[in-house]
């Protein structure tokens, strides 16, 4: 097999004195969807944000396509074919639907793709177009969250980072969301997927890493790591067998 | 949007065109006008900074001196240059610009504290520098005369109160109403401009940068950079609102008229008018800077003719002219904190519940 499409070793990352990330080590290979999963305050956000440059790496590499991520400045990072949808479904909620896709392209410079572009997620993302001229905050938590998805693809991304799509969804738009992820990833997309549904994490996804306190505790294919008695017990709310 | 909404700015701007050929036009109220579409000017130049790119700036007054002082000495005979009021206007935004992007440069990574913090000082160090650099500015006395205009047939020294509309246009050509057309008309372009901006990729990115700028990041945009243009269009467009204030005055005047209250009084007339919005900041400046320029020496002549009240402070309406202006900022904001014309998007940023704003994504301020 080739060389891994991301490859991140011995990453440690903080904030002032707080070290969130304690070098940790993973690799996203071409056609992947990789998960890393965690509870709340494990360094998952961080792991993305020093990924592309919005938190600066203290230690180790990260490299990503042949380049070394680590002295890339975060604006810069889009434009290497990596993008980002951030925690918390962060549309810009007073531009439009149609201008928020359009920001998405920001970077990009052909005007007939981006729109043959924008065609094409909202022939995905059907709400996405009938919305098309509302501000993005007044659209529902699982509308916002496609628009994040479809704003990230704008970039025509190699790697889509996705922060905690299930984030305050309801369970069928979680559904709706991960179904979503699964078609992406069938047309070739890859990504790395953070999150604290581990189940559903760990369904779609081909391997997965599990992070505690900054650390990565567990790594292995994701249907091994959705038996493991230890994962099931700490992330998966049942009790081991 | 109604009839009235679209189209009463080409009719304001009409109007004002139309007014020195009117009988009731005076040339001493047109000469105040001029002031005030000078004033206008200096307003939509903060406007960029302040409303589109959300950066507090609190030392527009200093931009403002800069333009002026550099028309200054490049015109006045004091100096060996003596340019036309073209080049020196030309110079005016483009030293200003730089001075403004050197002056905030190093702040832009900060947190936007340090950017008002740094703005208000550069404001008061300017004003000192301009007040005590006798040598070159000639400290209260104002550089003088300034430049005698990029027309010919320009007649210098006309005493304009004895001058009516019909009169003598070659003679009143200088000042009135050939500098209060001068200064409308750029006023007008500079509106044309700034639509064309906010309409512009770099205005769409100051939308989002504003909005939200981690996720601006990660769309590829720099926010170090998208800020350092707000502030050099904002700081090069007060300075040319300095080059025609200079222009107006035909000196660059007492060096108090560049200092803090300026500044602030600019914020309150963005904020009076609308943030962000073009139009709601034209109207903005136009009435609070008319009632303080032109409606208080009304009022004051009116009050004590009708009831003699004598001359002490308390009995004129300039002596309570900043309680009244602080009042009116305190009932905006009470009840119409989106400003007079609201612009679409701060409406709704301001108006927004809580809840609604964190479940659309709205970063903590």
């Amino acid at each position: 097999m080739s060389a891994p499409l991301l490859q991140v070793q011995d990453l440690e990352a903080g904030y002032g004195a707080i070290v969130a990330l304690h070098g940790i080590s993973l690799t996203v290979n071409a056609g992947e969807i990789v998960t890393i999963i965690g509870a709340n305050g494990a360094g998952k956000s961080t792991t993305l944000n020093a990924v592309c440059g919005v938190v600066r790496a203290r230690r180790g590499t990260v490299t990503f396509d042949g380049r070394d991520l680590t002295r890339v400045p975060a604006h810069e990072v889009v434009r290497l074919g990596l993008a980002q949808s951030p925690e918390g479904r962060k549309i810009f909620p007073r531009l439009t639907v149609l201008e928020n896709l359009e920001m998405g392209a920001f970077t990009r410079r052909d005007a007939a793709g981006v729109k043959a572009d924008i065609a094409k997620y909202y022939a995905m993302f059907p709400i996405l177009e009938k919305r098309k001229h509302q501000p993005g905050g007044l659209l529902s938590g699982g509308e916002q969250q496609m628009l994040a998805i479809a704003r990230a693809l704008m970039s025509r991304p190699k790697l889509l980072l996705l922060d905690e799509p299930s984030l305050g969804l309801a369970p069928q738009i979680v559904v709706q969301i991960f179904d979503i992820i699964r078609e992406l990833n069938k047309q070739g997309m890859s990504v790395l997927l953070v999150e604290q549904n581990a189940r559903m994490a760990l369904k779609v996804a081909h391997r997965g890493y599990v992070l505690e306190t900054g650390r990565i505790t567990f790594t292995d294919k994701a249907d091994v790591l959705l038996n493991d008695d230890r994962i099931r017990a700490a992330y998966l709310g049942e009790e081991g067998h | 949007m109604t009839a009235v909404g679209r189209y009463w700015v080409p009719g304001l701007f009409a109007a004002l065109f139309a007014y020195p050929f009117l009988p009731v036009a005076e040339a001493n109220r047109g000469e105040q006008f001029t002031i005030l579409f000078v004033y206008a000017l200096l307003a939509l130049a903060l406007n960029v900074v302040i409303g589109y790119a959300g950066l507090l700036h609190l030392g527009i007054a200093a931009f403002f001196g800069i333009g002026a002082y550099t028309v200054g000495i490049l015109t006045v005979p004091f100096f060996p240059f003596q340019q036309s009021f073209l080049v020196a206007a030309l110079a005016a935004v483009l030293v200003s610009a730089l001075v403004g992007i050197a002056a905030t440069a190093p702040t832009l990574r900060l947190r936007g504290d340090y950017f008002a913090l740094v703005t208000l000082g550069f404001g008061l160090i300017t004003l000192y520098a301009i007040r005590n650099l006798d040598a070159i500015t000639e400290g209260t006395k104002g550089l003088n005369p300034i430049a005698a205009g990029p027309l010919p047939g320009v007649k210098e020294n006309v005493d304009l109160s004895a001058l009516k509309v019909g009169d003598d246009w070659g003679a009143r050509w200088y000042k009135y109403p050939y500098l209060y057309f001068v200064i409308l008309s750029a006023l007008g372009g500079v509106m044309l401009l700034l639509r064309n901006l906010e309409r512009s990729r770099l205005g769409r990115a100051w939308v989002a940068l504003r909005e939200d700028e981690l996720a601006a990041t990660c769309m590829g945009l720099n926010p170090a950079r998208l800020k350092l243009a707000a502030v050099a269009v904002g700081a090069g467009l007060a300075g040319l609102a300095g080059a025609f204030y200079a222009l107006a005055l035909r000196t660059t005047g007492n060096p108090q008229a560049y200092d803090f209250t300026l500044s602030m009084i600019m914020v309150c007339c963005v904020i009076l008018g609308g943030l962000g919005n073009r139009p709601g900041v034209l109207l903005g400046t136009l009435l609070l800077m008319g009632f303080d320029r032109i409606a208080t020496n009304l009022l004051d002549n009116w009050l004590q003719e009708e009831f003699d009240l004598g001359g002490g402070a308390y009995t004129k309406v300039s002596g309570w002219k900043l309680i009244i202006f602080g009042t009116v900022l305190i009932v905006m904001m009470r009840f119409r904190p989106e400003g007079l014309l609201p612009e679409a998007r701060h409406a709704r940023e301001l108006r927004e519940s809580d809840d609604q704003a964190v479940d659309s994504g709205q970063k903590e301020k």
